[in-house]
């Protein structure tokens, strides 16, 4: 697949906000879509349109793209919504670039914690027909996904646990049950909070006049598994292979685990975060143990996964994937802060959404083109 | 920059129907995608992308239902994602399949999708919580009332009255008499609406949009795919999305940009798509169209907003017949969205219809000659427009 | 051949944060029956209901006004049918732009007799005059408040 222009960022913004109900979600994404303009040196003005993405039962919306759309800035505007990711949106925008009719696009997508339960809002998302009786919402999920993962490679729960030990509880509660829903810890699963993420994409011709630096997408592809999680096989992640395989070649990455300093991987449970590496070619299951022993991805001098922290430093539900992508974009341009790692010439982002990992999408960035 | 041109290259519809009861929500999907690649002479496997349709999850009650349609579109492993653009989904779903085309991510895109507002208990429940709860959600909106506010001051404004109102609805039935997959098909009089139960005035029964169940699907291909195979196709020349703000009491007062008696945005959407397409002169060059009109008093300002009469002048042009088939430009020649509204899909089978028509294989509610059609869906609270030219 | 069903309901309630500028609106409206909007500071247009942004501007709106207790009739309707979860009918709601205020609210109009529609449409026409009422005991509220015709 080649693109027929090519698509860069040049801003991004993210605001997890510490006291959630002192605003509204309008007020929220007004917020971060001028942060994001302003990151990117512009004016809502030089925007041609706008892609969201959200979910209706999460933020107690039928049509969750009305009330917040001007705040975007969509009034007498082109909006699109991609309700199925928030990285569908980045996805979308990107095509829309590439088709050479927009020169311009702004992505934005939320996740509230209004619902006075995230695990009825995921359940509500099986099939009545036959799953609809069932306890199944994400953690669920990605917990029968660890166990299918576990009966194929044994000694990853020693390896999850180490995974989810080391970087430490961020939150309160350890006095309930180890297990939340076995065999996933406490730890290994955050509690969410309320976030917002926008980025501004740019064709070629409207950067190249403008300074700074920008991060191509150099490769970009996504692909879905089958929606009932009993016809798949849990313990691996075809349509993440699909994914990275077409964003590699795009993108001309031979080697990955050579090529790229940064891969922002999502990681909801160090099992989704595990199985994910050894898809996008990083680390396979027999090496993840020495990886994760000898810190390769920490402190090694090549390559880091998650500096930004992943999901357990922000559990932004609905908008982890498009999060991943923010954050590796800014790693490449040198935007990332208190965790910028040094020589980044080419990140790699990995989005998941749905019932364990059902979505994937794989984006390659870089400072060159 | 030269743009390849995106064209379609099969059409799939189901017959609507109130209630489908034989079929799981994915059947009807997989009947549509069925009938679309049978059409297209195509396989699942030549799909290389598909784009779902589905409007609030709330109507066919699974969150995120588009993740159980995977099998039914075949994307399994494929490029797959999701638009919402509330009644307006299935002409923005049709649009992000141009744009995996016109981008070069791929040379055959599906759009997809169904929905079964029958079964769905009372829409107008669901279509209350799409207000936002801090200032309106506790008022009684839904979309009926929302656009009887809007035919009590497009009346105000041009002088609409109720027995115009009437006459769309017998156009329109008149027209989804000859079209074998409307779901309303019974003719009426303008008496026999004038007498139809009050809902919300002053739009009465027989003025809305009935609640169906079915689903639509559509394949584009690239030019270079359809030259390489002979393929019958017809273009998309002009697409576009505009959006109103949100808040209904800002389409009113003073200084407002949108009146809510009329479809502003919808106009600003249709002009772009006009210039891409290089349309200058509607009411000329346009030969059918497809607008989006859930009640009938909608009809009249989404023909202003395509050009195709100027205000005060839609109402006496509508009675003389200007828009019936068999006038200078049949609007809603399918029978529209006032005769058959699966909500998911009813903005696709718009373009469907106008596809079918500069194909020259409409049936029985062929306009003939057609070679130039427009395309419009409206979703949210009159907020999201999305417009379309296609041409043979 | 047997056909099955399948029922079910939809059971989540939300705490949804309302924010500084629809907290000070329905704080006044709770304690002092008095409405305000906020004004644009790009094109001063008062909005109403207030919100911290216009959404034509995307520029922070800039002072409170005072707005109403009177009013002009902008839009409404009157409803005839029973809708699940929406009150029985008949009832009469619709938008209202309130004295000062260039945009307008919604709101319940109370005290019409709905039995002859054509004659409440009458009454009720575009660019009727009304009055805000506020209920006894207000929570603070789009309910605490409704309009009636002056006479």
């Amino acid at each position: 697949m080649r693109l027929k222009n090519r698509t860069a960022v040049i801003g991004c913004a993210l605001r997890m906000p510490t006291k959630p109900d002192a605003e509204s979600l309008e007020e929220l994404l007004f917020e971060v879509t001028q942060a994001a303009l302003k990151d990117a040196g512009l004016t809502i003005d030089d925007i041609d349109g706008i892609v969201v993405a959200s979910n209706d039962q999460m933020d107690g919306r039928a049509i969750s793209v009305m009330a917040a759309s001007g705040s975007v800035g969509g009034v007498g505007r082109d909006i699109l919504s991609t309700p199925s990711a928030g990285e569908h949106a980045f996805v979308m925008g990107a095509l829309r670039i590439a088709s050479g009719q927009y020169r311009t696009q702004l992505i934005v997508s939320w996740s509230p914690t209004e619902a006075d339960s995230q695990a009825e809002v995921e359940r509500i998302g099986t099939d009545p027909y036959y799953h609809r009786r069932l306890p199944l919402d994400d953690l669920a999920a990605y917990a029968l996904q660890a166990t299918a993962l576990a009966a194929k490679a044994p000694g990853v729960h020693e390896i999850a646990l180490s995974i989810a030990g080391r970087h430490g509880a961020n939150d309160q509660t350890s006095t309930g049950p180890a297990f939340r829903r076995w065999p996933l810890t406490h730890e290994m699963t955050p509690p969410p909070v309320t976030g917002a993420v926008a980025l501004v994409l740019a064709s070629e011709d409207f950067v190249a006049p403008r300074g700074g630096r920008v991060a191509w997408v150099r490769g970009m592809n996504w692909a879905t598994e089958t929606g009932f999680l009993g016809d798949r096989d849990l313990s691996t992640a075809p349509a993440l292979e699909t994914a990275a395989r077409g964003a590699y070649e795009e993108a001309g990455v031979a080697l990955p685990r050579d090529t790229i300093q940064v891969a922002e991987v999502s990681d909801p449970t160090p099992y989704q975060g595990l199985l994910a590496l050894e898809a996008l070619g990083l680390s396979g299951r027999h090496e993840w143990a020495s990886d994760v022993k000898s810190g390769a991805f920490d402190f090694g001098d090549k390559l880091k996964i998650n500096p930004s922290g992943g999901v357990r430093a922000a559990n932004a539900v609905f908008c982890n994937g498009l999060i991943r992508i923010a954050e590796a974009a800014n790693q490449v341009m040198g935007r990332a802060g208190g965790h910028q790692v040094a020589g980044v010439r080419t990140a790699l982002a990995h989005a998941a959404s749905g019932f364990a990992m059902q979505y994937q999408t794989v984006v390659v960035l870089g400072q060159d083109r | 920059m030269s743009n390849t041109r995106v064209g379609i290259i099969g059409i799939g519809q189901s017959a609507f129907r109130a209630r489908r009861d034989d079929a799981g929500y994915p059947d009807l999907v997989r009947e549509a995608v069925t009938l679309a690649l049978s059409d297209a002479r195509l396989e699942l496997d030549d799909i290389e992308a598909v784009v779902y349709s589905l409007s609030p999850d709330s109507m066919v009650g699974i969150g995120n239902a588009e993740r159980l349609g995977v099998d039914a579109v075949g994307a399994r492993n494929k490029r797959f994602l999701r638009i919402n653009t509330g009644g307006a989904t299935g002409i923005s779903s049709v649009a992000a399949a141009y744009y995996h085309i016109a981008a070069g991510a791929c040379d055959v895109c599906m759009t997809a999708g169904a929905d079964k507002v029958g079964e769905c208990g009372d829409s107008q429940t669901v279509l209350n919580k799409i207000w936002d709860p801090t200032y309106e959600r506790a008022l009684p909106l839904g979309t009926i009332t929302m656009l009887a506010m809007s035919a009590v001051r497009y009346a105000h404004k041009y002088g609409m009255l109720q027995e115009d109102m009437a006459a769309v609805v017998v156009k329109n039935r008149e027209h989804a008499a000859k079209n074998p997959n409307a779901h309303l098909r019974k003719q009426v009089t303008i008496d026999e609406v004038m007498a139809s139960r009050l809902i919300s005035w002053p739009i009465k029964l027989f003025d809305c949009c009935p609640q169906s169940s079915g689903g639509g699907a559509i394949v584009l291909a690239s030019e270079k795919y359809i030259k390489e195979r002979n393929l019958d196709a017809v273009w998309i020349t002009g697409l576009a999305h505009s959006t109103e703000s949100y808040y209904l009491g800002d389409r009113m007062g003073v200084g407002f940009t949108a009146d809510h008696a009329d479809a502003h945005a919808l106009g600003e959407s249709f002009q772009r798509a006009y210039k891409m397409a290089g349309i200058t002169d509607a009411r000329k060059q346009v030969h059918v169209a497809e607008l989006y009109a859930p009640f009938s008093n909608t009809e009249f300002h989404a023909i202003e907003a395509a050009g195709l009469a100027k205000p005060f002048e839609t109402v006496p042009d509508l009675r003389a017949g200007r828009f019936s088939l068999g006038g200078d430009t049949p609007v809603n020649a399918s029978g529209g969205t006032l005769c058959t509204n699966a909500i998911a899909v009813t903005a696709m089978i718009r373009v469907a219809e106008v596809a079918l028509q500069v194909r020259g294989t409409a049936g029985g509610h062929q306009v003939k000659g057609a070679r130039v059609g427009i395309a419009s869906g409206n979703g949210g609270d009159h907020q999201f427009f999305g417009t379309m030219v296609i041409e043979s | 051949m047997e056909l099955m069903t399948r029922n079910e309901t939809w059971n989540i309630t939300y705490r949804h944060a309302l924010g500084e500028t629809a907290s000070f609106f329905f704080a006044n409206i709770r304690d002092y029956k008095k409405i305000y909007g906020r004004r644009c500071g790009h094109t001063g247009r008062v909005l109403a209901p207030p919100r911290a942004f216009s959404d034509q501007s995307l520029k922070p709106t800039t002072e409170w006004v005072e707005i109403g207790p009177g009013g002009i009739i902008e839009a409404f309707t009157m409803v005839y049918e029973e809708f699940q979860n929406l009150p029985p009918p008949p009832y009469a709601f619709g938008y209202v732009r309130l004295d000062k205020a260039d945009t307008a609210i919604g709101g319940f109009f109370r005290g019409v007799d709905l039995s002859d529609p054509p004659a409440a449409a009458r009454k009720l026409g575009i660019g009727t005059r009304v009055m805000t009422h506020f209920a006894e005991k207000r929570v603070g509220d789009v309910l605490d408040f409704w309009f009636e015709l002056l006479d």
